[in-house]
């Protein structure tokens, strides 16, 4: 399996992504884009749920410091971008403008497209990241996470993000 | 003539850091060399995201990779591990992969060293016998034990290998109550269950502190000293003896030799690129199987064009992994019998069993009354990893929809707070084949310059039908337990983590690339020590043989060590 098969292949806005050519990373997302990631992981993640609310496990501000650290994929870290950039583009930027039923009709039409489940299973596992990892990477807000699923992390906590590497 | 070390040895896991051990109680002065970093003890932590998730403890694959060559409608096609983010790197740190392990420790059975003998030949497979009897390597087996620190319980089985010691020095790690519900389901089926020896302390040994049970144990770096690595139980104490030079961030590029013996390892400097060589007496290398094949293709020169120690032609050749499969089945609150649901729930305590019932199997030979004896395999039993990350995504999903909202809430705390879900892995022969092996590739080079390996992988169907039939014996015993959603998977795809031969060794030197002692037949001062010298795997994880085996080189290197300076003739 081609894991980068998906890269490139439909976006629509994307331009081709080639191996080798990594800049140093921003230090944060363009903030449309951590506007319409937060849009999109506050309808995954919703108040009311057992769950604690994107909001409350800081679902995006995680995904940006994960996504843009230098250890993390930087073809993933485009496909984030660029997955959002495309859901922009065929909501014709009125994404956020939607309210919850029409967010839903959003999402599922883009989940209907491979490149589109793709990029909402990557939001997804990101948000689990966020919302089950050790609080020191700035979600799981005082455990909010764990204590939903009645569940703790392992002692030794971490005292260092990343081992130090 | 004046050398840097007696002893240079490439990689610190679990074969490097035994032959690393033994030189230097023995009074030689050894440069242990890994690619990796150190982590000591103290820094271990139970993160999920870096040690699970990230590559922390192995090389970035863009940087670092491996072309894993598969059959695909007829065809062998080409991946590089950076495009499948399959890596083939298992623990680059010192102490390897044995930092990393579960610990589930078993001796190979003494058919296991005679598998062509005992079973006879297997269309399609090169299947050959060792040159040493499981009674040679007993001795090493109960050193290990001793040494190391193995938890366990001697037990009587049919298919249980012979012991020289009557049990274990010290006993089995706590268990979960959930065992009796296994044991009685077992019984009940006509099964022996058997109680897992570890490599994980029960009780303190030196200065290393029993299990504390953290719930996290394989995957991560053990806290207390408890796991037997090879960094805690092997390159402490060599530390402390003052004989051992421990170099790591140091990636071995080539060892440099002539027609006579090996003269030296160049190295390259993981963080600075700065490059040396060192000079020794002998060489030792344990850099996993793929990995020392690399190094020694990768050295290729005038005197030795087809790698070092490649005469035979060889080297690469027969790589074998564990075959197998796992299945798992889901103990519910609503269902269980026999033990309390919090007793169930408690964390940290270890299932801690296996069957060998099944490590010889019997089949009816065509229409006749006659039976096919075969070689079988083990299986070991545990909880699904307690990783909440790892657990949440499983419940992602339904059908092939992404569930989100209440509906992923509600599946998720179903998940973590009304079940447990119990597993079981297969381990069988891995046959090896003609089309299991390990090249170079000619165009692909990694960021030190280095050739990258390539790995052609191939399962034989005879792998395929154990694990099957093992299977569904298995699944039995889950569903005897009370499990729901029982099921198993056998599959082709190897575990990259358990992985041995192409540098088998033998009596002929026409036929393999090293004798008995892992000496290469072409330069005497270079010898192998992690599991690529295994012609067959056998069916159980490889640790334990291979710190044995490491123990019982170590034994005739250092007689070589002794007899002269300039030692090492041909056997």
């Amino acid at each position: 399996m081609k894991r980068r098969g998906f890269l490139g292949a439909c976006a629509v806005v994307g331009g081709a992504v080639l191996l080798g050519s990594e800049q140093k990373p921003a230090a944060v997302l363009p903030k449309d884009i951590f506007s319409l990631i937060a849009g999109v992981q506050q309808h995954m993640f919703p108040e009311g749920s057992t769950l604690p609310s994107a909001g409350e496990f800081n679902a995006t501000h995680f995904l940006q410091e994960t996504v843009m650290h230098p250890l993390y994929d930087r073809d993933i870290r485009k496909f984030v971008i660029e997955g959002a950039e495309e859901l922009q583009y065929r909501e014709k930027q009125q994404f956020l403008t939607y309210d919850m039923v029409h967010r839903e009709r959003a999402l599922r039409a883009y989940e209907k497209t491979a490149y589109g489940s793709e990029w909402l299973d990557r939001v997804m596992l990101l948000s689990l990241e966020g919302l089950l990892s050790d609080p020191i990477y700035g979600g799981n807000i005082h455990e909010s996470g764990w204590i939903s699923l009645q569940t703790r992390g392992g002692e030794p906590r971490p005292v260092v993000r990343y081992a130090g590497k | 003539m004046s050398y840097d070390f007696d002893a240079v040895i490439v990689g610190s896991g679990a074969g490097g850091g035994t032959v690393a051990h033994q030189l230097c109680q023995a009074g030689y002065k050894v440069a242990l060399l890994e690619k990796g970093r150190l982590i000591q003890r103290g820094e271990f932590s139970k993160d999920e995201l870096a040690y699970c998730r990230r590559d922390v403890v192995t090389p970035r694959l863009f940087d670092e990779y491996h072309i894993i060559e598969e059959k695909v409608d007829g065809e062998w096609r080409e991946t590089p591990t950076y495009e499948s983010n399959w890596s083939f790197w298992n623990g680059n740190i010192v102490g390897g992969s044995s930092n990393l392990m579960s610990g589930m420790f078993h001796r190979m059975h003494p058919d296991d060293f005679r598998l062509l003998s005992r079973y006879g030949p297997i269309k399609g497979a090169n299947i050959v016998d060792w040159p040493i009897t499981y009674g040679e390597m007993e001795p090493y087996y109960a050193l290990a034990e001793r040494l190391i620190g193995i938890s366990g319980k001697a037990q009587r089985h049919p298919f249980e290998p012979p012991r020289s010691t009557p049990d274990f020095p010290q006993p089995p790690t706590k268990e979960n109550e959930v065992v009796k519900l296994f044991d009685g389901s077992c019984q009940a089926l006509g099964i022996v269950p058997l109680v897992t020896p570890r490599a994980v302390l029960s009780q303190n040994q030196g200065d290393r502190n029993a299990c504390y049970y953290s719930n996290f144990c394989g995957s991560y770096g053990c806290s207390s000293g408890a796991k037997s690595s090879s960094r805690e139980a092997l390159i402490r104490p060599a530390l402390a003896t003052g004989n051992l030079t421990l170099v790591s961030n140091a990636q071995v590029t080539r060892l440099t030799a002539d027609g006579e013996r090996v003269k030296s390892a160049e190295i390259v400097d993981t963080i600075t690129g700065r490059k040396r060589y060192i000079t020794a007496r002998i060489f030792v290398v344990a850099a996993q199987a793929h990995e020392s094949v690399r190094l020694l293709l990768n050295s290729a020169n005038k005197a030795h064009p087809g790698g070092l120690g490649n005469s035979s032609g060889e080297l690469g050749k027969n790589l074998i992994f564990s075959a197998g499969g796992s299945g798992q089945g889901v103990l519910k609150r609503q269902n269980l019998k026999g033990i309390s649901f919090s007793d169930l729930m408690q964390r940290g305590l270890f299932v801690n069993r296996s069957v060998l019932d099944w490590y010889m199997l019997e089949k009816k030979k065509g229409d006749r009354h006659e039976k096919i004896e075969m070689k079988g395999g083990l299986v070991e039993f545990m909880f699904e990893h307690q990783n909440n990350i790892s657990r949440a995504a499983k419940s992602r999903y339904s059908g092939e929809k992404l569930l989100w909202g209440k509906a992923l809430g509600e599946k998720m705390k179903k998940s973590f707070t009304e079940g447990k879900n119990i597993r079981f892995e297969i381990f069988n022969d891995w046959l090896p084949t003609d089309d299991c092996h390990v090249s170079v590739s000619d165009t692909q080079k990694d960021r030190f310059g280095m050739p990258v390996g390539k790995l052609r992988i191939h399962a034989h169907s005879h792998d395929l039908e154990i694990a099957s039939t093992i299977a569904d014996s298995c699944e039995a015993i889950l569903r005897k337990m009370g499990a729901e959603d029982v099921y198993s998977a056998v599959s082709p795809i190897p575990p990259q983590n358990l992985i041995a031969g192409g540098c088998r060794f033998g009596s002929d030197p026409k036929r393999s690339v090293l004798n008995k002692y892992c000496q290469s037949h072409d330069l005497p001062n270079l010898f192998v020590a992690d599991a690529s010298f295994m012609p067959t795997g056998g069916s159980v994880p490889y640790t334990w043989t291979i710190y044995a085996n490491a123990l019982r080189i170590s034994e005739y290197m250092v007689g070589e060590l002794k007899k002269s300076p300039q030692p090492f003739s041909k056997l």
